[in-house]
């Protein structure tokens, strides 16, 4: 290894160490004081390179990321904030939808199946216990009154007919009990005057602003039932 | 989330300062060195999770570091490698013997061309071999390590001519 060669390759890189270059600093001292010589020279370099590194930059750093994931993270929060209220804004529709709409399509339908759920709470053989007074009580919500009672009265209270307020009362019949719904008009379910089914019929009569529905077992006089109604009830205005 | 978080800040706290100071080398500039770290350390933040081999860590952030200074110039085209006095840290009046030829050699530091002074950088506080600086730079080996050898040879020359300048200097 010539002079100049072994000198580029320890200027290049002070830390090089190879076979000739070993064998080149073992026979030469002067190589030896030049390798020694330009370590001097890297350690002078290195420390003039070490500049002073501003003490807080770590902690900058630390801090500028946490911050920006923070924003990222609050972006997130916000975007599934957002997913979450649709959500459940969709299942509150739904929900709406569902309970509160009409689920029948007509007055027919609705009055067999509110009779049959409740079937089994009353019997024909319940002793009369509403006076005619408590019952024009309740009617004054419909602006109607009873002039008289016109059979046994069994049963009267308010009761959801498919998402209104109606009236519904129970009376003794032939031989299973009478009901009558007194409901405000609405004009999202239909009116059907006539309506039977296996076991059940069923009379509509439309007023101002009220429907007035007799259901009964098919032995019992609907028509009858249905007139008596028509000639005891009187609408205020 | 974790984990990652703990292997940024451990990123951070071993290498923030190699990487300021060959920002530094880079522009001459503490506040832009510091801009250039930590752009690309938030960049390097983002992209953690492409870093597989944490030994890799620092030529990985230095690559990102070169992109974050290349673009810089993009933005706004000034020469800034011409080598302004202003720039340089000044740390004369209050410093001993050792810290005047630290300034010294600095000067001489930052007067050498480009070519020659960021492999130095590279190879004296980055640690890197020659082969890892040719792949930094995307250059062959060979020519590293002559821009290496003249990049210490000028310097050897300064210094070797040092002893005249003082002696004008101290009168």
């Amino acid at each position: 290894m010539d002079d100049l060669q072994f000198r580029r390759s320890i200027l290049a890189d002070p830390k090089t160490r190879d076979d000739a270059i070993n064998a080149a600093l073992k026979s030469d001292p002067a190589k030896q004081k030049f390798v020694q010589e330009t370590e001097s020279l890297d350690s002078k370099i290195a420390q003039a390179m070490n500049i002073p590194v501003p003490e807080d930059l770590a902690n900058k750093l630390i801090l500028r990321q946490t911050l920006a994931s923070h924003q990222q993270q609050k972006g997130k929060t916000r975007v599934r904030l957002a997913m979450a209220a649709s959500v459940a804004l969709v299942m509150g529709l739904t929900a709406n939808f569902m309970l509160f709409s009409n689920t029948y399509k007509n007055l027919a339908d609705y009055a067999i199946a509110h009779v049959n759920h409740e079937a089994a709470h009353f019997s024909n053989t319940d002793q009369p216990k509403v006076t005619l007074a408590s019952l024009n009580e309740k009617m004054s919500a419909f602006k109607g009154s009873f002039a008289s009672t016109f059979g046994t009265l069994i049963f009267a209270d308010y009761c959801r007919f498919d998402g209104n307020k109606s009236l519904h009362l129970v009376f003794q019949g032939k031989s299973s009990p009478v009901n009558v719904f007194i409901l405000p008009d609405d004009q999202d379910i239909e009116f059907v005057a006539n309506f039977e089914n296996s076991k059940l019929q069923g009379n509509s009569l439309h007023f101002n602003h009220s429907n007035i529905i007799v259901v009964g077992d098919k032995d019992e006089p609907i028509a009858q039932w249905q007139e008596r109604v028509n000639k005891s009830i009187t609408w205020s205005i | 989330m974790a984990t990652k978080q703990v292997r940024y800040e451990a990123l951070v706290k071993a290498l923030h300062a190699d990487l300021y100071r060959y920002a530094y080398w880079l522009c001459h500039d503490k506040h832009i060195a510091e801009d250039l770290v930590q752009e690309t350390f938030l960049r390097a933040w983002r992209a953690l999770d492409s870093l597989k081999d944490e030994k890799a860590a620092k030529s990985w952030l230095i690559t990102i570091l070169r992109r974050e200074n290349a673009r810089r110039f993009e933005r706004k085209r000034f020469e800034m490698s011409e080598y302004e006095e202003a720039t340089i840290t000044d740390v004369g009046a209050t410093s001993n013997e050792q810290e005047i030829e630290n300034h010294w050699l600095r000067e001489k530091i930052a007067q050498m061309p480009e070519e020659y002074r960021e492999p130095l950088v590279l190879q004296v506080i980055g640690g890197f071999s020659g082969e890892e600086i040719a792949s930094l730079l995307s250059l062959n080996k060979n020519t590293v390590m002559t821009r290496l050898f003249r990049a210490r040879n000028q310097l050897k020359e300064a210094v070797d001519d040092e002893p005249k300048l003082r002696g004008l200097h101290n009168g």
